[in-house]
């Protein structure tokens, strides 16, 4: 787990990466427009990756699939001479097209045929009507941020890595869980508890187990800083590098990239990330080991386990709202609440804070942390009363 | 050693020690008796400070207990248990430190018993592919290895066969003889009355009797005499008289007898050799002691009697 978990980790960030890369793939449309209709034009804007050819007759299908003239070809469009009023044509294609590719073709096909209808019904330029067709741009931006500067993307990226908090409580949680469940049934723990007090055996666990987290969470990231090392000289170039860029200046690989490499202060992420996760991990710990201790058996603590994986995932919820409604009651209570805080606070601190603002985010560690010691401290008693009870 | 002053303890309303006090002598094997339910594990994990009395206090060598004497206190569980995915040397060393032991004390004394038990070569196997008696073995060693003051034994002779009980019993005679003090819960009756000093009988969270196991089998000796004798059966009973019964007789070579008597009033072992000395030639005469079996029977009995 402690080598095979990153490798997985950078295949798949390898893989998305790619995909960002690959999402706008090169296609060659073949329109063929027998009434001449479209006069060889379409909107003035186009995308770069679809090129538009036109065919001023009939083609079989056929000859499209099998002619060597037509090879290169992806899309046919069909537009029957009297498209104008029956608005139905056919669009075939040889490979599956992605959903911005069928947008895309449809817009510029519909764009064109609206240009040519309002030159049949009114007097007005082909100038003209595209300035009447031309959206409005709506920028939307919080007045709390009127210049816009918080960042959607590196809030998403904070929220992964609140997640990846909750993902190694509740993974290392399970694992006290089991053990204190197995200790109980197996009946080692009298043997322990007559030379330790319950609330050591169950803070034992928990450090003990914490620390194994620990232990793994410093092995992937040395193994993924490795990785995205190894990423950064290979296959992602470094975008600062004047060597790399096109005609005209630095040009972004893709948006993901930069983000990764560019954006997020991963190191001072990674510092927040393990005071948090050590954190939750005492409060959650407690939680845990008292429900292995209230079981008899494996089995029957799994229904006991349903709530607080409700609790863990809970976190995730608020993450997701934090991002979308940032300034709400809601979001700021979240930000406080030891079940969510962790989250919250990953998500602010990525996308880059003010002293002001890192100021709650130590408070609300202060929070988690005291509310992690209460925990215990009541956990400890809670678990002292049920461990030996079979 | 150990003093157990009134204490009391309850679980969810219901009184499971009720003013319990007793005195376990320092170096002595002390048996502490009882049917299920009487208390016995609830006592021993007060003794063990894994549960508090709710009222009353234990003296540990003249000063309340406190958490510091554990280390001179081993506790061999009932319920066995032991970490099945460790190895049998690694999880005795983890015990002992837990103990108190240092490193390499710990080691001395690990080494020292696997050798004496003869379950060295297994010290690097895991628990779990150990038999129950191995297992069980492994336990014991990890209740004495740190060569405790008081030895607390729950049920330590179930689930082994003859021989390894045999151990075992040798085993607890020889922490005796060091000066050991042992508490032994038990419900094999035969070794309370081959190893046992004393006793107390737990019911129902009293203590119904307590006393050395000789004057608990005295106390409750039911007046039956034990008599070898050569001679005629005829002679030996006109010699009874009416001052005893004779119960059982069993003539073992010719002219040989064995026979169990039952005293009949007021009458002693005396009497009965002056009554037979001029009739037959009594090779050996005995006061039968109830075994603790029997003790154990007969207060039970008689205290539900009482409460009916």
């Amino acid at each position: 787990m402690l080598v095979l978990g990153p490798i997985v980790v950078l295949l798949l960030l390898v893989a998305l990466l790619k995909a960002a890369d690959q999402g706008k793939q090169e296609l060659n449309v073949l329109i063929a427009d027998p009434g001449q209709i479209m006069d060889h034009r379409l909107m003035a804007q186009e995308e770069k990756n679809i090129h538009y050819f036109f065919l001023d007759d009939y083609l079989e299908l056929d000859e499209f699939v099998r002619g060597k003239s037509y090879h290169d070809f992806d899309i046919l469009v069909e537009l029957n001479e009297k498209v104008l009023n029956n608005k139905k044509c056919f669009v075939f294609y040889k490979d599956q097209l992605g959903l911005d590719a069928r947008m895309e073709l449809k817009f510029q096909i519909e764009k064109r045929l609206e240009e040519l209808i309002a030159s049949q019904h009114s007097s007005l330029s082909e100038q003209a009507f595209r300035q009447i067709k031309q959206g409005i741009i709506f920028d939307f931006r919080d007045l709390q941020d009127p210049k816009n500067e918080a960042k959607e993307a590196n809030a998403w990226a904070g929220f992964v890595l609140g997640a990846f908090i909750l993902f190694f409580v509740g993974l290392y949680g399970m694992t006290i869980f089991r053990a204190t469940v197995r200790e109980k049934s197996n009946r080692i723990v009298e043997v322990l508890l007559a030379s330790v007090r319950p609330q050591q055996l169950m803070l034992s666990k928990i450090v003990g187990i914490g620390l194994v987290a620990l232990l793994q969470l410093f092995g992937w990231v040395l193994l993924l800083a490795l990785g995205f090392v190894l990423l950064r000289q290979t296959l992602f170039l470094d975008v600062l590098d004047p060597s790399n860029w096109g005609q005209g200046g630095p040009e972004r690989l893709n948006p993901l990239s930069t983000l990764v490499f560019e954006q997020l202060n991963l190191s001072f992420l990674f510092l927040h990330f393990v005071v948090f996760f050590a954190a939750s991990f005492l409060f959650y710990g407690a939680l845990f080991a008292v429900l292995g201790a209230r079981s008899g058996a494996d089995a029957d603590g799994q229904q006991f386990l349903l709530p607080l994986i409700f609790l863990v995932s809970f976190g995730i919820f608020a993450g997701i709202y934090a991002i979308n409604y940032p300034h709400t009651l809601l979001s700021q209570i979240f930000a406080y609440l030891p079940f969510s805080a962790p989250v919250l606070a990953l998500i602010t601190l990525a996308k880059g804070v003010s002293l002001a603002v890192y100021t709650k985010i130590l408070l609300s560690l202060l929070v988690l942390v005291v509310s992690a010691l209460l925990l215990l401290k009541l956990a400890g008693r809670w678990y002292k009363n049920s461990i030996l009870k079979f | 050693m150990i003093n157990v002053a009134q204490v009391s303890k309850s679980y969810q309303r219901k009184l499971v020690l009720d003013d319990v006090s007793l005195e376990v002598p320092k170096g002595q094997i002390f048996g502490l008796l009882g049917p299920n339910g009487a208390g016995k594990t609830t006592l021993i994990r007060i003794l063990n400070q894994m549960a508090s009395p709710d009222r009353g206090k234990v003296y540990f060598n003249g000063h309340t207990i406190q958490k510091e004497d554990l280390q001179d206190i081993g506790y061999l569980p009932e319920e066995r248990g032991l970490y099945k995915y460790m190895a049998v040397r690694a999880h005795l060393l983890f015990l002992a430190q837990l103990r108190g032991l240092s490193k390499l004390k710990a080691i001395e004394n690990v080494d020292f018993w696997l050798q004496h038990f003869e379950i060295k070569d297994w010290q690097n196997k895991r628990i779990a592919s150990l038999s129950k008696g191995m297992a069980q073995k492994v336990q014991f060693i990890a209740a004495i290895v740190h060569q405790p003051q008081l030895l607390i034994l729950d049920e330590p002779l179930s689930g082994f066969d003859p021989l390894n009980v045999e151990l075992i019993m040798n085993e607890i005679r020889a922490l005796k003889a060091q000066g050991t003090t042992i508490i032994l819960s038990t419900h094999n009756m035969k070794s309370v009355d081959e190893i046992c000093d004393h006793a107390a009988l737990l019911h129902q969270g009293h203590i119904l009797a307590q006393d050395t196991v000789q004057n608990l089998r005295r106390t409750h000796a039911k007046g039956r005499i034990f008599v070898r004798f050569r001679g005629h059966m005829l002679s030996f009973a006109n010699a009874l008289w009416t001052d005893f019964t004779l119960l059982e007789q069993k003539e073992t070579e010719t002219g040989l007898f064995d026979c169990v008597l039952q005293i009949r009033g007021e009458r002693s072992v005396n009497d009965l050799m002056r009554s037979l000395q001029d009739h037959v030639a009594v090779e050996h005469i005995e006061l039968l002691l109830p075994s603790m079996q029997e003790v154990f029977v007969d207060l039970i009995t008689q205290k539900e009697n009482q409460d009916v």
